[in-house]
């Protein structure tokens, strides 16, 4: 049997890739990309822990979560075609009108 | 979970819950009237969506206030509770709905907007805000502060062909994913080491005593984290300004108290009563006597202090060198939000209350401010730069009155709510000994007062260079700016009405289930 602190070791790594990919990558769909890790990452925690504590919430939360990632990445990538058409780049580093 | 107990009465449900299930309802029901009106004049289609809307914010306050307001009861195992603390803040989120609504009628006729989804989402943006201050569950307050910020950034992103507000709407997007990711993360940590969702649960778990302390804290610096970036404090501030600027006037008026109420309301209440419970002087059975008040204060309460210093030092010396009206308010809105940290550091019942007050001040002020900047402006982005406010006073001297009525408010100048607000939040610091907190608060607030003047400076002693004509007015419009105004008059005059209300709201947080 798998002990729990390899998984909770597994969902802390995918968590910094998640935030490290959030703060470095230039390419906006990478950044939505690394968002979905940092959230998934906290379904394998959710899970894990559940399984050990033998208790269902944690695995009830997992679904919800799924859920309202699926629903934030709808709003997203809506917002990022609409961005798309007006700046006709996905890099962060065209899209700096706002600033001051 | 031994017993799974989900029987509940429909009734039940409607006392707990009525304002959520209203905008609910009311939401869903507005997609058909949507669809029904979509075959008629565009005038008419957004008149009415308009209308309903106001209706319907109208009757929840009416709702919240009168028959929720004596209510102290859960619904769900403890996921919604109706209590003082949290129906107080709904109603200021629902005024800030309402007033909203009101503007947007004539905002989005002005910029050639009538699109009945916009009316939607408000609602289900303040829905979602009502549902997070009542629950008292993490797994909820995850939920609902998704349904509040997937609507609001929609609602930022509505100006479609404006380079501005797409840039604005997915910043604030990929921000407010990130901060809630964190919290998330935050919530995962929780239940793994207390094996609980529920705040006050963990509150006995923290205040057992027998918990190691490391996991507490990432936990609780994590969600504070999360909820840091909704109230705009200042580490988590950068979107602030550029959504605030991008978006359309009405809904960054919206966003700056709707959802700042909303993120102070939820963030002290996981504050008092998950983290550091206040329950020990309320008489609570077997639970009064092992509390350990100051727990986790040690912790706290320097974080706090830091970041709302920055805060209000940053917000208020930026503000200063902007050009942009929209976004020197913005840079203001993260100045007030350090003023309202204080009152979270003096943790007493009136630094509490002070923060209560001053969300309702907030609310009524701010609103005001960005309604008159939208009339001014036209259309959006036409005269949003200060220098077109030259002279303003003598063109439009209505506005010109009631733009500088509510930036003296912002200002804190006596006899306006934001006098008496700011003077509660800094009396409590005082009262726990914070002087010099206190003291470079009010020194800060003094710097405020340069670029908040300086605007009713421009547009009264100075000859007007460039002509701006302002967008016709409509009258729900007048409403909306006559009633923040009033407010901030009244409740700098008469503040004990609301400051009474607003303590009975802040002891009921001590009494949560």
């Amino acid at each position: 049997m798998v002990h729990l602190s390899w998984y909770l070791t597994v969902s802390a790594m995918l968590f910094c890739i998640g935030v490290f990919g959030f703060l470095t990558r230039r390419n906006i769909i990478m950044m939505l990309l690394s968002i979905e890790l940092m959230l998934n990452s906290v379904n394998l925690n959710l899970a894990a822990m559940s399984h050990y504590m033998e208790d269902i919430r944690g695995q009830v939360l997992v679904f919800f979560i799924i859920a309202v990632a699926a629903a934030e990445a709808a709003i997203g990538l809506g917002i990022v075609v609409t961005l798309f058409r007006n700046y006709r780049s996905v890099y962060t580093e065209d899209i700096t009108i706002l600033k001051g | 979970m031994n017993n799974i107990n989900m029987s509940f009465d429909l009734y039940h449900l409607w006392q707990v819950c009525g304002g959520q299930l209203i905008l609910i309802v009311a939401g869903l029901l507005l997609i058909l009237v949507d669809i029904i009106l979509m075959e008629k004049d565009q005038e008419i289609r957004g008149r009415w969506m308009g209308w309903l809307t106001v209706f319907i914010f109208a009757a929840t306050i009416g709702h919240l206030a009168c028959r929720e307001w004596d209510l102290h009861d859960t619904i769900f195992m403890n996921v919604f509770s109706a209590d003082k603390y949290s129906i107080f803040i709904s109603i200021v989120m629902t005024c800030a709905g309402l007033l909203a609504a009101m503007m947007s009628i004539g905002y989005l006729r002005n910029n050639g907007l009538v699109r009945g989804e916009y009316y939607i989402l408000l609602v289900f943006a303040v829905a979602g805000a009502i549902g997070l201050i009542q629950s008292v569950d993490l797994l909820m307050m995850f939920i609902t502060l998704e349904v509040m910020s997937l609507a609001i950034y929609a609602l930022a992103a509505f100006l479609k062909d404006s380079s501005y507000s797409q840039e604005g709407a997915f910043k604030y997007f990929l921000l407010g994913s990130f901060g809630s990711a964190l919290f998330l993360f935050g919530v995962a940590i929780i239940y793994g080491t207390t094996g609980t969702l529920n705040i006050t649960q963990m509150a006995q778990y923290i205040s057992g005593g027998s918990y190691s302390t490391l996991p507490i804290l990432v936990a609780f610096a994590m969600i504070m984290a999360g909820f840091f970036f909704k109230m705009a404090m200042v580490p988590f501030h950068m979107w602030t300004p550029d959504v605030y600027e991008g978006a359309p006037s009405v809904i960054t008026g919206f966003m700056a108290t709707a959802v700042k109420a909303a993120a102070f309301g939820v963030f002290m209440k996981v504050l008092f009563v998950g983290f550091t419970p206040i329950l020990a002087s309320s008489g609570q059975p077997d639970f009064a006597a092992t509390v350990n008040l100051s727990a986790l204060g040690p912790y706290w309460k320097p974080v706090i202090w830091w970041l709302a210093l920055l805060s209000m030092f940053i917000g208020n010396l930026i503000a200063v060198s902007q050009s942009n009206i929209k976004r020197m308010l913005a840079y203001s809105s993260i100045a007030h939000a350090g003023y309202m940290a204080v009152g979270i550091i003096a943790a007493n019942g009136e630094g509490r209350m002070g923060v209560l007050f001053y969300l309702f001040a907030y609310t009524l002020m701010n609103i005001g401010a960005f309604g008159v900047v939208y009339l001014i402006d036209g259309m959006e982005r036409k005269a949003q730069d200060l220098e077109d406010y030259r002279g303003l006073g003598y063109i439009y001297p209505s506005l010109s009155f009631l733009l500088s009525l509510f930036l003296v408010a912002m200002a804190g100048l006596p006899p306006t709510a934001g006098f008496i607000a700011k003077f509660y939040v800094f009396a409590a610091a005082i009262k726990e000994g914070y002087f010099l907190l206190a003291a470079l608060g009010v020194l800060t607030s003094v710097i405020g007062a340069y670029y908040y003047l300086r605007v009713i400076y421009l547009m009264y002693m100075k000859e007007k260079v460039k002509d701006v004509e302002r967008g016709p007015i409509a009258a729900p419009t007048v409403v909306a700016l006559v009633i923040a105004a009033l407010g901030v008059v009244y409740l700098g005059l008469l503040p004990e009405n609301l400051a009474s209300v607003a303590n009975l709201a802040q002891q009921s947080l001590a009494m949560i289930f």
